[in-house]
């Protein structure tokens, strides 16, 4: 057992070297034919924060606090497996890929009562969900953010 | 043939000593390697626990981490309940931010197990748990709490235990099969041989050479060799006992022998100690030493016997004990005195047998004794007379002089008989042994009791005289006795009865045992001759005693004779010339040379002192060549200058005829040149009185080559007309005696005349010696006598005065009024 859980985790270590490096390639192609937009992380006016640190991000995010600093309950909200800015959200947040960060809650919803945060398909499901629910934060990108909703309140800029 | 002895106990033997050995290392290493096994097992054990666990714990510390991340207690408690799976963990708990996320504890056995854990481990236990920090998933950095582990030390202490039991067994089951085996190799392959070895050397009989079988399967190993070796010392002692058998036999067939020799043995044998007791002895002893003195008891003792000296023999046991180490034998010759007066002469021979004891062998050496001692006596006897001769006078001397014995003083007489010399010529040795006889009897009557008497050569005799000299009237005695001795000889010769008349001389000197030590044997002799010298030279037919100023003068003329060796080689020795004068014409004719000595210190010395040494130690034959060649030097410077003189030589009694031989004198005369008419002989009547044949020849050669011969000192001796008549004499020297009284002695006046008167009728010439005065010349030229000499014309004078010695005699010769 535990030669395997060595073994298990060994490989999962090379793949996630691998893979890392294989999306900083890609990314920087990426931004070499797109403009880059910054991700940030938005709230309802109505939650009552105006700013988060990236600590509290996390926390929010990977189901360690389910408050809010102001002690409304945390309502993180997550984007569709395939998207490209969920990628980006957790790999500038804490630098994992999303299968590490699969992986990671794979382990707590096996076993455990904590849940990932809810996952809606688009940004603008998000914003609506963001605006119709207090205590909801969303990660979008700022270009769409910008144009779209005013009302939306940016907690945390994401950059580079 | 088994001893009782020899079965041992099975723990006497080699095994039970053996494996009790092995088993006492074996408990000593077990039990130390079981210290040290299980210190090391339950450190292992430990070790491997806490590695074990901190890789369960590392295993599970990602899901933990995620687990205290999340504060999610169910995930947390998935983690520990994994974790208690193992049964080493006693607990898992985890904290987060302080708080206990998830716990769980098995239930102990006991509620001090740790406590019993460290007194049953006997080593300090972990009581800490393992401990991990839990960091975020997303944050290295940043410690979210801990998981803790509290291992179940009891469990693992259990399981340490367990394998010590084990190994512990493990080794308790080697032990013994090692003992087992040990034994077996022990009983098989070492005791089971020796035993078989044992066996068979009980039952073998080594004296016969019996050989023992090796154990089947040992014949290379070293029990093999063990066999061997004892098989080849069987052998060797076999063959040893043979050999030893053998020098056994061959000794006692020795001692049978030697048994033999000693019971047959016509020698005495014995053994006997330091005492002289005889521890054996064989019959010839018995017998030799005559058997009833030595066997009458049960301890004989040789010193029993009848020796004559039994402490003789007791010094010759102490000699050979000396010589022991040397193994030398000590010999000696002792006399046994019988019961009936009879003596035997037994000879002992001792050797130290070592032990203290004497071996000795007895000899009858009565019959060599006895031709010993007549041997001895014949040796020292003489054996014309029948006395001892001068070696038997030395013994008796030597014994009377040496020694520590009290000694009686006694005289010792010198004889010499005068003139004996001219009995055995004139009338035969055969007479002369008559006379020497006829003396022995005079001296044999005249000694009495422990005198001694002997010749010691032709005509001397020796007189030791004790008891003698011990008599009131020695010197009465002693005068009686030299006038016996001188009383004609009677001797019966061919045809008629012949009266002898014979002097005698005597020396006596005396031995005062108080005052005369360390004067010896030789020393009391030499006292005598020199008294006997003195009588002699007194002029005989008397008797001298020894004084110490003889001695001294002997000693003196021992001196003189040296420094004349010493003058005869440096030339101090020269010659005076005496002229001869003619009465008649007033002439010097000749002169007579006269030798001279002056000594160094002494002076001058006279040649009649100087002369009879010469003679006696035979110098007298240089100095006459000596004076022959100054003679004859001297004439020829004469005669160079015309001088027509003649020089006389002396020749005494013992230069005739071989140390002045006339050949010599001849060639002399013809080596200067000169005629025969140079050189006269003077000769004493001693010449004459000789050996009458040699000088008669010398003489005859020297007058046949023209030497004229006169006789010396005319008057004096015999002075016997015959010689005159018999000999070839030229002229006769009248002795100075009787001139000196001539003016007023008739007697001598009438001498003088009838020689003169006779020599002319002889025809020979005359010379008067010792003319003093103008009387004496007057007289002499009355009574017709030719030639003189003396101080009136001059004394003698060296060689270089002599010519005007000459011219002076003859001018005061022709100056007297007398008519020539």
């Amino acid at each position: 057992m535990c030669f395997r859980l060595c073994l298990t985790l060994c490989f999962d270590a090379m793949v996630n070297k691998l893979l890392r490096q294989f999306i900083f390639v890609t990314m920087m192609l990426f931004s070499a034919g797109h403009a880059w937009a910054d991700l940030v992380i938005v709230t309802s006016e109505a939650t009552g924060i105006s700013t988060l640190s990236k600590e509290d991000v996390i926390n929010i995010y990977l189901g360690r606090y389910r408050r809010l600093p102001n002690a409304l309950p945390a309502l993180p909200i997550d984007m569709a497996e395939s998207s490209e800015i969920k990628k980006k959200f957790y790999w500038r947040l804490v630098g994992k890929t999303l299968a590490e960060i699969n992986s990671y809650w794979s382990r707590l919803i096996f076993s455990g009562q904590t849940q990932p945060p809810a996952v809606l398909n688009s940004s603008e499901d998000a914003i609506m969900r963001i605006h119709r629910v207090p205590g909801t934060i969303g990660y979008i990108e700022r270009g769409n953010h910008s144009k779209l909703d005013k009302r939306l309140v940016v907690v945390f800029e994401l950059g580079e | 043939m088994i001893s009782p002895k020899v079965i041992t106990h099975w723990w006497q033997g080699i095994l039970a000593p053996s494996i009790a050995g092995v088993l006492v290392v074996a408990l000593f290493v077990g039990g130390v390697s079981s210290y040290f096994i299980r210190q090391s097992l339950s450190d292992r054990e430990q070790k491997q626990a806490i590695r074990r666990l901190t890789e369960a714990l590392e295993t599970v510390q990602s899901t933990a981490s995620i687990a205290a991340f999340t504060h999610d207690a169910q995930l947390a408690s998935e983690v520990v309940e994994g974790l208690m799976r193992t049964s080493d963990i006693l607990m898992v708990k985890i904290e987060t931010d302080g708080k206990i996320l998830a716990q769980d504890m098995r239930s102990l056995k006991a509620p001090s197990a740790n406590a019993r854990l460290t007194s049953d481990m006997g080593i300090a236990v972990h009581q800490s748990s393992l401990s991990k920090p839990l960091v975020s998933p997303f944050n290295k950095t940043e410690t979210i709490g801990h998981i803790i582990l509290q291992p179940d030390w009891l469990m693992i202490e259990s399981r340490v235990r367990q394998n010590v039991q084990q190994t512990l067994w493990l080794l308790l089951a080697e032990m013994v099969a090692v003992l087992l085996s040990v034994a077996a190799v022990m009983l098989f392959f070492v005791l089971r041989p020796i035993k078989e070895i044992s066996d068979r050397l009980h039952h073998a009989a080594p004296e016969t050479g019996a050989q023992i079988d090796i154990p089947e399967g040992h014949e290379k190993t070293e029990i093999g060799r063990l066999v061997g070796d004892v098989n080849s010392i069987t052998n060797r002692l076999v063959m040893l006992l043979a050999h030893e058998r053998e020098i056994q036999k061959q000794r006692e067939i020795a001692q049978k022998k030697y048994q033999n020799l000693f019971d047959h043995a016509t020698s005495g044998i014995f053994v006997a100690d330091k005492t002289g007791r005889l521890d054996s002895f064989n019959p010839a002893f018995s017998e030799l030493v005559w058997h009833a003195y030595v066997s009458q008891d049960k301890d004989p003792n040789l010193f029993d016997a009848a020796w004559q000296a039994p402490e003789k023999i007791k010094s010759l046991f102490v000699l050979a004990l000396r010589q022991e180490t040397a193994g030398r034998v000590s010999t000696d010759d002792f006399l046994l005195r019988g019961r009936r007066g009879d003596e035997r002469w037994l000879s002992i021979s001792l050797a130290s047998l070592g032990d203290g004891s004497l071996q000795g062998t007895v000899t009858d050496v009565t019959a060599r004794k006895q031709e010993e001692i007549q041997a001895r006596r014949l040796a020292g006897m003489d054996a014309l007379t029948g006395l001892a001769n001068r070696q038997g006078l030395m013994e008796v001397l030597s014994r009377r002089t040496v020694g520590d014995v009290k000694k009686r003083p006694f005289a010792v007489l010198m004889i010499n008989l005068d003139g004996f010399g001219q009995i055995n010529e004139s009338m035969g040795l055969p007479v002369g042994d008559d006379v020497l006889k006829v003396v022995a009897d005079r001296i044999r009557a005249f000694i009495q009791g422990d005198d001694y008497s002997a010749r010691i050569g032709g005509d001397e005799f020796v007189l030791v005289l004790e008891d003698k000299f011990a008599c009131d009237a020695f010197d009465h005695q002693l005068r009686d006795f030299f006038v016996v001795l001188q009383q004609p000889y009677r001797m019966a010769v061919p045809d008629a009865v012949r009266v002898i008349s014979i002097q005698a001389s005597a020396g006596v000197a005396f031995y005062a045992a108080d005052s005369s030590q360390g004067v010896d044997a030789h020393e009391l002799l030499r006292h005598a001759e020199l008294a006997l010298m003195t009588a002699r030279s007194a002029g005989g037919h008397t008797y001298r005693f020894f004084e110490p100023q003889l001695l001294v003068a002997a000693e003196h003329r021992r001196r003189i004779e040296d420094d004349l060796k010493q003058a005869l080689e440096d030339g101090s020795l020269y010659l005076g010339f005496q002229p001869i004068v003619d009465l008649t014409s007033g002439t010097v004719v000749g002169a007579e040379s006269l030798i001279r000595w002056v000594h160094p210190t002494r002076g001058m010395v006279s040649p009649d002192i100087f002369i009879p040494l010469a003679e006696e130690v035979g110098l007298i034959s240089e100095i006459g060549l000596l004076v022959l060649e100054k003679a004859c030097q001297v004439v020829s410077q004469w005669r160079a200058k015309a001088q027509p003189l003649y020089v006389s030589i002396n020749v005494s009694a013992l230069q005739i005829p071989n140390a002045l031989p006339p050949a010599t004198i001849i060639s002399a005369l013809a080596r200067h040149g000169l005629p025969p008419d140079a050189l006269a002989i003077e000769i004493t009547e001693g010449v004459l009185m000789g050996n009458v044949s040699v000088a008669q020849t010398w003489m005859t050669q020297l007058g046949e080559a023209g030497l004229r011969v006169y006789l010396d000192d005319f008057g004096t001796g015999y002075s016997s007309l015959s010689y005159l008549k018999r000999f070839p004499l030229n002229a006769v020297k009248i002795d100075k005696s009787f001139i000196h009284d001539l003016a007023e002695d008739s007697n001598d006046k009438a001498l003088v005349n009838a020689i003169v008167t006779m020599a002319k009728s002889l025809s020979l010439d005359v010379i008067a010696e010792g003319v003093e005065s103008a009387e004496h010349l007057s007289i002499l030229r009355e009574m017709g006598c030719r030639f003189g000499q003396g101080f009136l014309f001059s004394p003698a004078v060296q060689a270089h005065l002599f010519e005007e010695t000459v011219k002076d005699i003859e001018q005061r010769l022709a100056a007297m009024p007398v008519p020539w």
